[in-house]
């Protein structure tokens, strides 16, 4: 079963109150602390209260505890069905996993069942031994938080080289590619995985290299018209995007939305998906960006 | 019943999250669910689970509640919370830990000796700490086998049970959960794995992440469960498609998933219509799992024709073909044009005629499914035939009322 509650938050946040007592550390402000970084805003009240009132008896008054062995427990089937599904998909080989321990445990699915009908097909090369070697030597270099010295070369043939800090590893589910987001001397840099031509950790660390990553975000308002389901669609298009709806009458809303300023020319051909329904207000240089396209139409043609 | 932040049912805050997050512009009154007091539960509760993401504002008709999450800064996902939230009895969460600890260092107990011990070794610590009852510890055993969580061993007469250890290297596996659980389906079950190895730190972020489809994980796991087992379902869906479902069955085959808009198909085969047609996941409020259908290959042969000629997931007519050629101007310097229709393509096929002019053609059974996708190319489509006629009266609708909408763009001379 799915929803169980064993997976439970309560469940997870009195494991971690045990443990904590277990090591002789639990007092009144540590278990409070656990309670609001693991559990829910009024978990705060129903928790200590089962533990003190002895309805879960696993405390003493001096808050020592009963339990002997720190708590953990054993992955659960649907949990290992889940992890040999993963197996199947070409994207596992970036990471250096072990799989023994999941020999007699059936798939929870396999990856013909699933189809992504609109994904782009130039996605990343998950089978080329140089992809998966610099996807790795990247993985390494965040978690290790050392510089990275990448090389790469551009859509115009460019070689680019860079001693940068890496921030994160984007995945764009729509385009199937991996990228790496982080900071250089000259600012942001964000580099696709499948450019790189050669990288390398470097010795330094990334705490005193002095680089920064600001990343502008721009707001977008646009007035929308409900038709043809446009409020549903463009509601669900735009999901992933920070955003805020206001209805201004039965049929009529507008949207703000806040995207990366480097999206930008994503954004307009999604907002050119809904054609007239949705009609950007600001910023002015959006507009024009959409003028701009139906003045081309025009020169070529209007009408079919 | 008193409130509790914890829930028995998950469906029962599925469509309310949905609501909040998806809509996000409905006053208290607009809520059409049973009575203002479940509006005021279920929200609530999202306040405790999701308080930091929750946003209002006053207006007339009342205070709008609604989510504001930038899905593409979170490591992980935080709708996965609201399956963390089952409700459980008192003995439920004491046996799990009494039993776990009992059982640790690769110890094995038959159940009453399982009973014995936690009255002996825990409860005896406690005055008034409740009776512990062999037939309850019975059950609650064979319910961890069936989880996984424990296994058990015939010795002579006696059942003996014990931790269900597997020499899985939870470290290995941090980074792929970590990936994984954003991006696989059922990416819940990644969560579950991560809370019990206590991995969280992330490296990855997500972009065009649908974090809504979370709320359709219990309806994804009943269909793959059908679809392993190739069995028939009855959904039950919401309004608008019952005159096409009714109470019938259909066999499930494939779950399709748009990237670029997150929806979730089931593409199945209905029984008694005798043929495929595709339902939205959001749409199913509940399934039952029926019976083995030995049909399952016959109808997976149909599926692959049908895959020929679609370009999303609409087969209208399956028997019937609509063409489309659109031409593309590429100016200097616009070789990510071609690039563009190249990935974008799907069951249709690009040429290049020129430097500047590739054409792109399709057949498919609905070709207003395009109609989006086209008009991301308005500015740069030199020519346009539909066999469709409404197909192109739409494009030149839409270019018609862009010029106006946009205050009729002139030449600027």
């Amino acid at each position: 079963m799915l929803f169980n509650e064993v997976y439970s938050c309560y469940y997870n946040t009195v494991s971690k109150i045990i443990e904590v007592s277990i090591n002789g550390k639990l007092d009144n402000k540590t278990m409070n602390a656990i309670i609001r970084d693991i559990a829910f805003a009024e978990s705060g009240i129903d928790i200590p209260q089962a533990l003190k009132s002895r309805r879960w008896p696993f405390l003493n008054n001096d808050l020592s505890t009963v339990i002997r062995h720190k708590p953990d427990r054993p992955l659960t089937l649907l949990e290992k069905r889940w992890l040999k599904s993963l197996l199947s998909d070409p994207r596992i080989k970036l990471f250096e996993i072990k799989q023994e321990g999941l020999e007699d445990v059936a798939p929870l699915y396999t990856e013909d069942t699933f189809v992504r009908f609109d994904v782009y097909t130039d996605g990343d090369p998950y089978d080329d031994p140089k992809y998966i070697e610099n996807f790795r030597t990247v993985l390494s270099a965040m978690r290790n938080k050392r510089l990275l010295r990448i090389s790469y070369t551009d859509n115009n043939g460019r070689t680019h080289n860079h001693d940068c800090a890496v921030d994160n590893i984007e995945y764009s589910l729509k385009n199937d590619k991996f990228r790496a987001i982080g900071a250089c001397k000259h600012g942001t840099i964000i580099i696709n995985l499948s450019t790189i031509d050669h990288c390398a950790l470097l010795d330094a660390d990334t705490t005193s290299c002095g680089y920064s990553m600001v990343r502008k975000k721009k707001e977008l308002i646009a007035q929308l018209e409900d038709k043809n389901n446009a409020l549903e669609r463009a509601m669900i298009c735009f999901s992933y995007l920070e955003k805020e709806t206001i209805q201004t009458d039965d049929t009529h809303y507008i949207f703000k939305l806040k995207y990366f300023e480097e999206d930008e020319a994503e954004i307009l051909i999604q907002v050119l998906s809904f054609g007239t329904y949705f009609k950007v207000v600001a910023p002015q240089e959006f507009i024009e960006k959409i003028k701009s396209r139906i003045l081309k139409q025009k020169k070529l043609r209007t009408r079919f | 019943m008193a409130y509790s932040e914890l829930i028995k049912n998950f469906n029962k805050i599925r469509e309310y999250m949905r609501q909040f997050y998806v809509y996000g512009f409905r006053s208290r009154s607009e809520f059409d669910f049973k009575s203002a007091r479940s509006y005021d539960n279920e929200h609530r509760r999202l306040q405790s689970w999701l308080g930091e993401y929750m946003r209002f504002r006053h207006e007339e008709d009342g205070k709008v509640v609604f989510m504001s999450i930038d899905g593409r800064n979170l490591p992980c996902n935080p709708l996965y919370k609201a399956f963390k939230t089952k409700s459980f009895t008192d003995n439920d969460i004491t046996f799990h830990f009494f039993v776990l600890d009992l059982l640790a260092k690769e110890q094995e107990y038959s159940a009453s000796n399982i009973t014995s011990l936690i009255s002996s070794e825990y409860l005896s610590y406690f005055d008034n700490s409740g009776y512990c009852d062999e037939s309850t510890i019975r059950k609650k055993l064979k319910e961890y086998v069936r989880t996984g969580i424990l296994k058990e061993r015939k010795q002579g007469k006696e059942l003996l049970y014990s931790r269900n250890e597997s020499n899985l290297n939870p470290d290995s596996w941090s980074d792929a959960v970590s990936f994984f659980s954003e991006y696989s389906p059922l990416g819940v079950i990644g969560s579950y794995i991560s809370d019990c190895t206590g991995k969280s730190d992330s490296p990855f972020r997500f972009k065009h992440r649908y974090i809504f489809q979370a709320l359709d994980s219990q309806i994804l796991y009943m269909l793959i469960t059908a679809i392993n087992e190739s069995r028939d379902i009855r959904p039950k869906v919401k309004t608008k498609r019952i005159d096409l479902i009714g109470n019938n069955s259909v066999h499930p085959l494939k779950i399709y998933i748009s990237t670029q808009n997150g929806r979730q198909y089931l593409l199945c085969y209905h029984i008694e219509l005798n043929r495929l047609l595709f339902i939205r996941l959001d749409n199913i409020i509940d399934l039952t799992i029926a019976d083995v259908n030995e049909n399952r290959e016959t109808y997976l042969k149909e599926c692959e024709l049908l895959k020929k000629h679609l370009w999303g997931v609409s087969a209208k007519e399956p028997d019937h073909l609509e063409k489309i050629e659109m031409t593309i101007h590429i100016e200097e310097h616009e070789e990510f044009v071609f690039n563009r229709l190249m990935k974008e393509k799907r069951c249709g096929s690009v040429i290049r005629k020129d430097p500047h002019t590739c054409v792109f053609t399709a057949e498919v059974y609905d070709a207003m499914e395009l109609v989006p996708w086209i008009r991301t190319y308005i500015g740069r489509i030199e020519d346009f035939y539909c066999s469709n006629p409404e197909v192109t009266n739409c494009l030149n609708r839409d270019i018609e009322k862009l010029d106006e909408l946009y205050g009729g763009v002139c030449d600027a001379v």
